[in-house]
Protein backbone atom coordinates (compact mmCIF):
# COMPACT_ATOMS: atom_id res chain seq x y z
CA UNK A 1 0.00 0.00 0.00
CA UNK A 2 1.25 3.46 -0.81
CA UNK A 3 0.07 6.33 1.35
CA UNK A 4 2.12 9.45 1.02
CA UNK A 5 1.37 12.91 2.33
CA UNK A 6 2.26 14.64 -0.86
CA UNK A 7 0.25 17.84 -1.10
CA UNK A 8 2.02 20.64 -2.88
CA UNK A 9 0.78 23.69 -4.74
CA UNK A 10 2.12 26.41 -6.96
CA UNK A 11 0.60 29.56 -8.50
CA UNK A 12 1.47 31.60 -11.58
CA UNK A 13 -0.02 34.91 -12.72
CA UNK A 14 -0.01 35.68 -16.45
CA UNK A 15 -0.66 38.76 -18.53
CA UNK A 16 -2.75 39.00 -21.71
CA UNK A 17 0.13 38.24 -24.04
CA UNK A 18 0.62 35.17 -26.25
CA UNK A 19 4.31 35.18 -25.25
CA UNK A 20 3.15 34.20 -21.74
CA UNK A 21 2.26 30.71 -23.03
CA UNK A 22 5.97 29.87 -23.16
CA UNK A 23 6.37 30.84 -19.51
CA UNK A 24 3.27 28.78 -18.65
CA UNK A 25 4.70 25.70 -20.41
CA UNK A 26 8.02 25.94 -18.56
CA UNK A 27 6.29 26.40 -15.24
CA UNK A 28 3.98 23.38 -15.72
CA UNK A 29 6.88 21.21 -16.82
CA UNK A 30 8.84 22.23 -13.74
CA UNK A 31 5.91 21.40 -11.44
CA UNK A 32 4.90 18.10 -13.02
CA UNK A 33 8.35 16.69 -13.84
CA UNK A 34 8.90 14.97 -10.50
CA UNK A 35 5.33 14.85 -9.29
CA UNK A 36 3.35 13.13 -12.04
CA UNK A 37 3.70 10.52 -14.76
CA UNK A 38 4.78 11.78 -18.22
CA UNK A 39 1.23 11.14 -19.51
CA UNK A 40 -0.39 13.30 -16.82
CA UNK A 41 2.27 15.99 -17.37
CA UNK A 42 1.41 15.98 -21.09
CA UNK A 43 -2.33 16.19 -20.38
CA UNK A 44 -1.90 19.09 -17.92
CA UNK A 45 0.30 20.99 -20.37
CA UNK A 46 -2.19 20.44 -23.19
CA UNK A 47 -5.30 21.45 -21.24
CA UNK A 48 -3.72 24.54 -19.70
CA UNK A 49 -2.23 25.67 -22.99
CA UNK A 50 -5.68 25.42 -24.61
CA UNK A 51 -7.51 27.11 -21.73
CA UNK A 52 -5.05 29.98 -21.28
CA UNK A 53 -4.58 30.55 -25.05
CA UNK A 54 -8.39 30.89 -25.32
CA UNK A 55 -8.47 33.46 -22.52
CA UNK A 56 -5.55 35.44 -23.97
CA UNK A 57 -7.00 35.47 -27.48
CA UNK A 58 -10.71 35.89 -26.75
CA UNK A 59 -11.07 36.81 -23.08
CA UNK A 60 -11.09 40.56 -23.27
CA UNK A 61 -10.99 43.72 -25.32
CA UNK A 62 -7.63 44.93 -26.60
CA UNK A 63 -6.78 47.22 -23.70
CA UNK A 64 -8.43 45.30 -20.85
CA UNK A 65 -6.13 44.75 -17.89
CA UNK A 66 -6.74 41.01 -18.09
CA UNK A 67 -5.19 38.91 -15.37
CA UNK A 68 -4.98 35.13 -15.51
CA UNK A 69 -4.00 33.14 -12.42
CA UNK A 70 -3.14 29.45 -12.74
CA UNK A 71 -2.77 27.15 -9.77
CA UNK A 72 -1.54 23.57 -9.71
CA UNK A 73 -2.10 21.36 -6.71
CA UNK A 74 -0.88 17.85 -6.24
CA UNK A 75 -3.16 15.98 -3.88
CA UNK A 76 -2.16 12.39 -3.34
CA UNK A 77 -2.43 10.68 -6.71
CA UNK A 78 -4.43 13.50 -8.28
CA UNK A 79 -3.51 16.80 -9.80
CA UNK A 80 -5.90 19.74 -9.78
CA UNK A 81 -5.45 22.78 -12.01
CA UNK A 82 -7.41 25.99 -11.42
CA UNK A 83 -7.55 28.83 -13.88
CA UNK A 84 -9.09 32.13 -12.87
CA UNK A 85 -9.46 35.21 -15.06
CA UNK A 86 -11.32 38.51 -15.03
CA UNK A 87 -12.15 38.43 -18.75
CA UNK A 88 -15.54 38.13 -20.39
CA UNK A 89 -17.75 35.30 -19.18
CA UNK A 90 -17.00 32.04 -20.93
CA UNK A 91 -17.96 28.54 -19.84
CA UNK A 92 -15.99 25.96 -21.85
CA UNK A 93 -17.93 23.09 -20.24
CA UNK A 94 -21.01 24.25 -22.20
CA UNK A 95 -19.30 24.43 -25.58
CA UNK A 96 -20.78 22.03 -28.11
CA UNK A 97 -18.55 19.18 -29.29
CA UNK A 98 -17.17 19.68 -32.80
CA UNK A 99 -18.97 17.93 -35.65
CA UNK A 100 -16.60 15.39 -37.24
CA UNK A 101 -15.70 16.44 -40.78
CA UNK A 102 -16.38 13.97 -43.59
CA UNK A 103 -13.56 15.17 -45.82
CA UNK A 104 -10.47 17.36 -45.79
CA UNK A 105 -12.26 19.87 -48.01
CA UNK A 106 -15.16 20.22 -45.56
CA UNK A 107 -13.07 20.23 -42.39
CA UNK A 108 -13.32 23.42 -40.37
CA UNK A 109 -10.08 24.92 -39.10
CA UNK A 110 -10.16 25.42 -35.34
CA UNK A 111 -12.72 24.39 -32.71
CA UNK A 112 -10.72 21.49 -31.30
CA UNK A 113 -9.12 23.09 -28.22
CA UNK A 114 -12.03 22.57 -25.82
CA UNK A 115 -12.62 19.08 -27.19
CA UNK A 116 -8.96 18.25 -26.40
CA UNK A 117 -9.38 19.62 -22.86
CA UNK A 118 -12.47 17.45 -22.30
CA UNK A 119 -10.66 14.39 -23.61
CA UNK A 120 -7.35 14.77 -21.78
CA UNK A 121 -8.65 15.95 -18.38
CA UNK A 122 -10.47 13.56 -16.05
CA UNK A 123 -12.94 16.28 -15.04
CA UNK A 124 -13.75 19.90 -15.83
CA UNK A 125 -15.90 22.30 -13.76
CA UNK A 126 -16.74 25.95 -14.33
CA UNK A 127 -18.20 28.70 -12.21
CA UNK A 128 -18.58 32.45 -12.62
CA UNK A 129 -18.05 34.21 -9.33
CA UNK A 130 -17.29 37.85 -8.41
CA UNK A 131 -16.90 38.77 -12.08
CA UNK A 132 -14.34 36.05 -12.67
CA UNK A 133 -14.23 32.81 -14.63
CA UNK A 134 -13.04 29.89 -12.55
CA UNK A 135 -12.21 26.70 -14.36
CA UNK A 136 -11.11 23.60 -12.46
CA UNK A 137 -9.50 20.69 -14.24
CA UNK A 138 -8.77 17.35 -12.60
CA UNK A 139 -6.21 14.79 -13.66
CA UNK A 140 -6.06 11.28 -12.26
CA UNK A 141 -2.93 9.22 -12.37
CA UNK A 142 -3.58 5.90 -14.09
CA UNK A 143 -3.91 3.05 -11.59
CA UNK A 144 -0.60 1.36 -10.83
CA UNK A 145 -0.14 -1.99 -9.16
CA UNK A 146 0.61 -1.65 -5.43
CA UNK A 147 4.29 -1.78 -4.47
CA UNK A 148 5.65 -4.80 -2.61
CA UNK B 1 10.61 24.71 -32.79
CA UNK B 2 12.67 23.70 -35.85
CA UNK B 3 11.63 22.78 -39.37
CA UNK B 4 13.86 21.04 -41.91
CA UNK B 5 13.11 19.98 -45.46
CA UNK B 6 14.56 17.00 -47.29
CA UNK B 7 13.92 15.86 -50.86
CA UNK B 8 13.44 12.08 -51.02
CA UNK B 9 13.29 9.77 -54.03
CA UNK B 10 10.07 9.76 -56.04
CA UNK B 11 9.46 13.50 -55.72
CA UNK B 12 8.59 13.24 -52.02
CA UNK B 13 9.34 16.18 -49.76
CA UNK B 14 9.96 15.26 -46.16
CA UNK B 15 9.24 18.05 -43.70
CA UNK B 16 10.66 17.22 -40.29
CA UNK B 17 9.43 19.21 -37.32
CA UNK B 18 11.22 19.17 -34.00
CA UNK B 19 10.25 20.42 -30.56
CA UNK B 20 7.02 21.68 -29.02
CA UNK B 21 4.27 22.16 -31.60
CA UNK B 22 2.27 24.44 -29.32
CA UNK B 23 1.02 27.98 -30.00
CA UNK B 24 4.54 29.39 -29.62
CA UNK B 25 6.10 26.75 -31.90
CA UNK B 26 3.30 26.80 -34.47
CA UNK B 27 3.65 30.55 -34.99
CA UNK B 28 7.33 29.97 -35.88
CA UNK B 29 6.74 27.22 -38.48
CA UNK B 30 3.39 28.37 -39.92
CA UNK B 31 4.73 30.52 -42.78
CA UNK B 32 7.54 28.20 -43.97
CA UNK B 33 5.17 25.24 -43.69
CA UNK B 34 2.49 26.94 -45.79
CA UNK B 35 5.11 27.87 -48.39
CA UNK B 36 6.18 24.21 -48.74
CA UNK B 37 2.52 23.14 -48.92
CA UNK B 38 1.95 25.60 -51.75
CA UNK B 39 5.02 24.53 -53.73
CA UNK B 40 5.18 20.73 -53.26
CA UNK B 41 2.87 17.90 -54.30
CA UNK B 42 3.92 14.91 -52.18
CA UNK B 43 4.62 15.85 -48.60
CA UNK B 44 5.54 13.68 -45.63
CA UNK B 45 5.31 15.61 -42.35
CA UNK B 46 7.57 13.88 -39.86
CA UNK B 47 6.40 14.45 -36.27
CA UNK B 48 8.76 11.84 -34.74
CA UNK B 49 10.77 14.54 -32.96
CA UNK B 50 7.73 16.56 -31.87
CA UNK B 51 7.20 16.02 -28.15
CA UNK B 52 4.08 18.14 -27.68
CA UNK B 53 1.13 19.12 -29.86
CA UNK B 54 -1.68 21.59 -29.16
CA UNK B 55 -4.61 22.90 -31.23
CA UNK B 56 -2.62 25.64 -32.98
CA UNK B 57 -0.25 22.98 -34.29
CA UNK B 58 -3.22 20.96 -35.54
CA UNK B 59 -4.48 24.08 -37.28
CA UNK B 60 -1.15 24.47 -39.13
CA UNK B 61 -1.21 20.79 -40.24
CA UNK B 62 -4.84 21.01 -41.37
CA UNK B 63 -4.37 24.24 -43.33
CA UNK B 64 -1.25 22.76 -44.99
CA UNK B 65 -3.09 19.55 -45.92
CA UNK B 66 -5.94 21.57 -47.41
CA UNK B 67 -3.53 23.64 -49.52
CA UNK B 68 -1.80 20.49 -50.86
CA UNK B 69 -5.13 18.80 -51.60
CA UNK B 70 -6.39 21.90 -53.44
CA UNK B 71 -3.30 21.72 -55.65
CA UNK B 72 -4.00 18.07 -56.44
CA UNK B 73 -1.24 16.73 -54.17
CA UNK B 74 -1.07 14.56 -51.09
CA UNK B 75 0.12 15.14 -47.54
CA UNK B 76 0.67 12.36 -45.01
CA UNK B 77 1.88 12.41 -41.42
CA UNK B 78 4.61 10.24 -39.96
CA UNK B 79 4.11 9.90 -36.22
CA UNK B 80 4.91 7.14 -33.72
CA UNK B 81 2.16 5.93 -31.39
CA UNK B 82 2.59 8.40 -28.54
CA UNK B 83 0.76 11.31 -26.88
CA UNK B 84 1.20 13.45 -30.00
CA UNK B 85 -0.58 10.76 -32.03
CA UNK B 86 -3.29 10.65 -29.35
CA UNK B 87 -3.86 14.40 -29.78
CA UNK B 88 -4.12 13.98 -33.57
CA UNK B 89 -6.65 11.16 -33.20
CA UNK B 90 -8.67 12.92 -30.51
CA UNK B 91 -8.93 15.95 -32.79
CA UNK B 92 -10.19 13.69 -35.60
CA UNK B 93 -7.17 14.31 -37.81
CA UNK B 94 -6.71 10.60 -38.54
CA UNK B 95 -9.97 10.69 -40.52
CA UNK B 96 -8.72 13.58 -42.67
CA UNK B 97 -4.96 13.10 -43.05
CA UNK B 98 -3.32 9.65 -43.35
CA UNK B 99 -1.10 8.97 -40.31
CA UNK B 100 1.68 6.38 -40.61
CA UNK B 101 4.00 5.00 -37.96
CA UNK B 102 6.94 4.23 -40.23
CA UNK B 103 8.71 6.14 -42.96
CA UNK B 104 8.37 3.13 -45.27
CA UNK B 105 4.58 3.15 -44.92
CA UNK B 106 4.39 6.92 -45.38
CA UNK B 107 6.58 6.69 -48.50
CA UNK B 108 4.47 3.87 -49.94
CA UNK B 109 1.30 5.90 -49.35
CA UNK B 110 2.73 8.86 -51.26
CA UNK B 111 4.08 6.72 -54.05
CA UNK B 112 0.74 5.09 -54.85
Amino acid sequence: MIAMANNEASRLVLRKDVAELKRLAGWIEGFTRKRTSPDVSFAVQLCLEEAVANIIMYGGARDDPLEIAVELERNGGNLVARIEDNGRQFDPTRALPPVPARSLEEAKVGDVGIHLMRSFASGMDYERRDGRNRLTLRFLEPAVPPAE
Amino acid sequence: MDISVDDLAGGITKVALRGRFDTTGAVVVELPFNKIATEKQKIMVDLSAVNFLASYGIRVLLVGAKIVKNNGGNLVILCPDNNVAKVLKTAGMDALIPIHQSEAAATAALAS
